[in-house]
């Protein structure tokens, strides 16, 4: 049981830095995140960015899920 | 004001946007509570509050400011926005270095969206590193020396996945923040780093309150109003030199005639410059844990404290010529000299071009010094109040956090204000 959870947890990790990578970096650096820079973030997203926005949180409810049942699961499991 | 954030939350596409913020900051805070599993949660609640207690705790200070106590839990977040921050510094340094690197970023927006995926993949590799040093080190009971049994298992497979995990988590993060940025309000990155920050502030004035009594409490609360309208105060300064356009004829209508200035922030760099000494600084500290037995690290811990008059002086000076160094990374007098001659501007007094250049470079030089120096100050604020009053890390309002959560603070309200203004006049600010 831990040990599938384990492989879940590590598959759906490496999807989530995959789809993350993925995306358009929207970020723009340093120089406009403290003081200063123009929002320059107009034009609204393409269906291909909006569909992988979908399976990011798919893949991110799981991993997240994941997590805790691996982390209940050691705990209940592992001698504290 | 009360009638402001009213209207902000009445404007509908407003209110969309600090929700989905607000929203995006209640996760983020989540997984930097969840661990990472693995983790003995327990041993490690016990660990941390050893280790506050000594000067473990102060090595670890600045990267446990800006990860909010998650690096010390192992959490899922627990890396936070270190990676990111330390990858931008690192493509913003290699820009000025490598050819290449310069040219795209001349290139304009699709340059700088390139040099935005680099930092992207750079951060992923800097996470694993960061990830693989953190596990190996709570595994191998480097990380608490004092309590070594805080993984239930230190197996391969188990370290693996914990890895895995963490950088993982690094990636979200990096997600959470660009889709503020691009849905929220303010600049996603710096709204998390914000948010790290405050978190710890109730927890650290509820210590203060119970350890050393109200009065206490009361004058912390002051001195820490005051730096901050004096941070406030000087991050608001500027010099506004004045600039005449000249009048054209463009056919059958007018144009310019105008007069506007240019304003010149005292600091102009922000706080970019604490962040990337601070970073420098931490390299050696990474140093001495990575070979604890190398007998150069042995000689250098004791200059890695922060209290260490030498280590004060090392930080203030390279604040001081980093402030100078990004000042001159992002304005550039001649450009600008090249700008207002183009449409017909000149400052009264100056001729354009390269008199006006030599102008406003001499002016951004004397208006830095005092900016430099203020940074330096304000950010040795906790170190000397370390030194002075022994007061470890009790004191809630260090420099560097009291800097980030003025200057985030001020950008956001200021976004928000001009969003708002698009219907409205009365703003926030007056």
């Amino acid at each position: 049981m831990i040990l599938a959870t384990a492989i879940v947890l590590i598959v759906t990790s490496l999807l989530m830095i995959l789809l993350v990578l993925m995306h358009k970096g929207k970020g723009g650096g340093l120089s406009d995140m403290f003081g200063g820079g123009i929002s320059s973030s107009l034009g609204g997203s393409s269906v291909v960015e909006r569909n992988l926005d979908r399976l990011t949180i798919g893949t991110g409810i799981i991993w997240f899920a994941s997590i805790v049942v691996l982390g209940l699961l050691l705990k209940s499991n592992g001698v504290g | 004001m009360l009638t402001a954030i009213t209207r902000a939350f009445r404007t509908p596409d407003l209110r969309k946007k600090l929700l989905f913020t607000l929203f995006i900051i209640v996760v983020f805070r989540i997984g930097s509570q969840l661990p990472t599993p693995g983790v003995n949660t327990e041993a490690i609640r016990q660990a941390v509050e050893g280790a506050r207690n000594s000067d473990q705790g102060q090595l670890y200070g600045l990267v446990d400011l800006f990860s909010g106590g998650a690096l010390l839990k192992l959490s899922v977040f627990a890396l936070g926005i270190m990676p990111y921050i330390t990858a931008s510094i690192i493509l913003q340094l290699l820009t000025v270095v490598i050819p290449r690197l310069e040219a795209l970023k001349k290139e304009g927006q699709a340059g700088t969206t390139k040099i935005t995926q680099y930092t992207r993949y750079l951060t992923i590799g800097l996470a694993i590193l960061q990830a693989t040093g953190i596990v190996a080190m709570a595994a191998t009971g480097r990380l608490f020396p004092n309590a070594p049994d805080v993984l239930y298992k230190t197996d391969m497979f188990t370290i693996i996945t914990m890895v895995v995990v963490m950088t993982a988590g690094t990636s979200v993060i990096m997600w959470l923040g660009e889709l503020v940025t691009d849905r929220g309000v303010g600049n996603g990155m710096s709204i998390l780093i914000f948010t790290q920050v405050v978190a710890v502030f109730p927890a650290q004035f509820w210590a203060i309150y119970k350890t050393k009594g109200a009065f206490a409490f009361a004058l912390v609360m002051l001195v820490g109003l005051a730096i901050m309208a004096g941070v406030v105060f000087v991050e608001q300064a500027q010099r506004r030199i004045p600039v005449q356009y000249a009048k054209r004829m463009v056919g059958r209508r007018m144009y310019g005639g105008t007069s506007t200035y240019i304003p010149l922030k005292v600091n102009q760099a922000g706080i970019i410059p604490v962040i990337f000494a601070s970073s420098l600084l931490y390299l050696p500290v990474l140093a001495t844990q990575l070979w604890p037995e190398n007998k150069w690290m042995i000689k250098l811990q004791p200059y890695l404290q922060q209290d260490n008059a030498w280590h004060m002086a090392v930080f203030f000076a390279f604040i001081i010529f980093f402030t100078y160094f990004y000042v001159a990374i992002t304005f550039n007098p001649t450009e600008v000299a090249d700008n207002m001659k183009k449409y017909g501007g000149f400052i009264p007094g100056i001729r354009p071009g390269r008199p006006t250049a030599e102008y406003l470079d001499y002016v951004l030089t004397r208006i830095t010094t005092p900016g430099a120096l203020y940074l330096g100050l304000v950010s040795l604020i906790p170190m000397v109040a370390f030194a002075l009053m022994e007061a470890t890390n009790d004191f809630p309002f260090g420099g560097t956090s009291i800097l980030i959560v003025v200057g985030v603070g001020l950008d956001t309200v200021k976004q928000i204000e001009s969003q708002l203004q698009q219907r409205n006049y009365e703003g926030f600010l007056r």
